[in-house]
């Protein structure tokens, strides 16, 4: 298993963003979904050792984050992309993949063509050499995704990768993502349902800070079947039910 | 994304089947694109013995030209008071001018990508000391330059490297325990006026601060501690398994 989260927890002050989460993940595409506010762009950031669990436990490429050592090697072999992606204006694209990828401790003679094939698998060839300050929201999330996949990790964890892409760059980055999938564990958390309805071989959802449903995409659409939840499409409607059902059940008790 | 199914570098001519030409063009592209270090990079990757941190101190936000011109251009105007009143502003100006040079050299708000750098092998604690060294050192010749311009520096040139010190690392702790830049910076040239005007109260001198050498062990005191703290505000979480 890539990723084994157990009883994980995540307080700030007063508010639990994550509230005893579990979850086992080996290679393959999985889906994070929920409303704002559920928790998911938290779970990520500590599976990106980027925020410190308040309690539980957690292994990632079957190591403890919470030793040095363990730590560096997760983060030699994870990809990341955060929900908000900071750049650096006056680097090109190929400057800032060429910098994560030694941040992330590649070796240099390694670097050239790993900064190459990343930014040719996001469509960005001819945008190599261009200033990141001139690229459209679309570009920038793509360049977000070069850096993440630089290193071909084992770890791939995306925060709303397709905020921003246009229909055709959506579904060239779902294929992307299947064939990363195919190696490695990706997480992609995302609230637009049809990616995970694409993309994602698993998928969980999350609200007020825990998973109300774990399974695969076409168990999501069945939880919607004759529910009378809205949504446009069948996953829209599972998602909906779902959501209904946790809310009920939560008020209940 | 690519929309060619076929990969990338495909459909770059007819080729025969045994040149891959992919495997050719992502070599070429690989060498066009790449960044050229500059010698100082280079020189900063073998003492550091790594590119990565190298290339992060070169990332800097204020070791950027505009910074460094500003900072050059404070401090020479210093030095030009100094010349014209006899009161040494360089001394004065320098603690405070690093001050904020060292708040502003990494973090969230300041770095643009602090978060993804945080999930970095080489560690962001090494990126806050290489860049707080950096940033210091660079400050520490600038202000020698300036007081040896000034003329009445060689004095008291070690007199404000000890305040200057002492000022870098409470604006380093507190920029790092508040995880603000700006209340860094603003605490630490809040703290050296306050010490200077208090330090002018009680002697009636403007420049007692840096010239009484009882202040000396004050400074070291707030330096090592302020440096604990900025070390605990960074230590890597530990336990959570």
């Amino acid at each position: 298993m890539n990723v084994e989260l157990t009883d994980l927890t995540r307080r700030f002050g007063p508010t639990q963003a994550v509230a005893g989460v579990s979850l086992q993940s080996g290679p393959g595409v999985f889906g994070l979904l929920g409303p704002n506010g559920a928790g998911k762009t938290s779970l990520l950031r500590m599976m990106a050792t980027v925020l410190p669990p308040t309690s539980g436990r957690m292994r990632l490429l079957g190591r403890d984050p919470g030793d040095y050592g363990p730590r560096r090697e997760i983060r030699r072999r994870l990809g990341y992309l955060p929900q908000n992606l900071g750049y650096y204006p006056g680097f090109t694209v190929a400057d800032f993949v060429d910098y994560f990828a030694l941040l992330k401790d590649m070796p240099p003679g390694r670097v050239p063509r790993a900064v190459a094939v990343a930014i040719e698998r996001v469509g960005l060839a001819d945008k190599a050499r261009t200033k990141l300050r001139t690229l459209s929201g679309g570009m920038l999330r793509r360049v977000g995704i070069a850096q993440a996949i630089v290193n071909d990790p084992d770890l791939l964890l995306l925060d709303e990768p397709t905020a921003g892409l246009d229909p055709e760059q959506r579904m060239a980055f779902r294929a992307l993502l299947r064939e990363m999938g195919q190696r490695a564990t990706v997480v992609v958390s995302t609230h637009l349902v049809e990616d995970v309805g694409a993309a994602c071989t698993e998928v969980a959802l999350m609200d007020r800070g825990k998973i109300v449903f774990r399974g695969t995409p076409d168990q999501l659409s069945a939880r919607g079947e004759g529910s009378g939840a809205a949504g446009d499409a069948p996953l829209e409607r599972g998602y909906s039910a779902v959501l209904m059902t946790a809310r009920t059940a939560a008020a209940r008790s | 994304m690519t929309g060619n199914p076929a990969g990338p570098g495909s459909g770059r001519g007819v080729a025969p089947r045994d040149v891959d030409l992919d495997r050719v063009w992502l070599g070429v592209a690989g060498e066009v694109w790449l960044r050229r270090p500059r010698r100082l990079e280079r020189m900063a990757a073998l003492l550091l013995r790594s590119p990565g941190l190298a290339r992060a101190l070169v990332a800097t936000p204020s070791l950027l030209l505009a910074w460094v011109i500003a900072t050059a251009l404070v401090l020479t105007v210093g030095a030009a008071a100094t010349l014209g009143t006899g009161t040494p502003y360089v001394a004065l100006f320098a603690p405070a001018v690093a001050g904020a040079g060292i708040a502003y050299a990494y973090g969230p708000g300041i770095d643009p990508a602090w978060e993804l750098g945080q999930s970095m092998a080489v560690g962001d604690r090494m990126v806050l000391l290489v860049r707080a060294l950096a940033v210091f050192g660079l400050n520490a010749a600038f202000g020698l330059a300036a007081s040896v311009a000034s003329g009445v520096a060689a004095a008291l040139a070690f007199g404000w490297l000890v305040p200057m010190t002492a000022v870098c690392m409470l604006a380093l702790a507190t920029s790092t325990l508040a995880h603000s830049a700006n209340v860094g910076a603003a605490a630490g040239m809040a703290s050296w006026v306050i010490t200077v005007l208090a330090g002018k109260a009680a002697t009636g001198s403007l420049t007692s601060v840096i010239t009484d050498s009882a202040f000396i062990l004050p400074y070291l005191a707030v330096a090592l501690c302020c440096g604990a703290l900025a070390l605990y505000a960074t230590r890597i979480p530990r336990g959570t398994s």
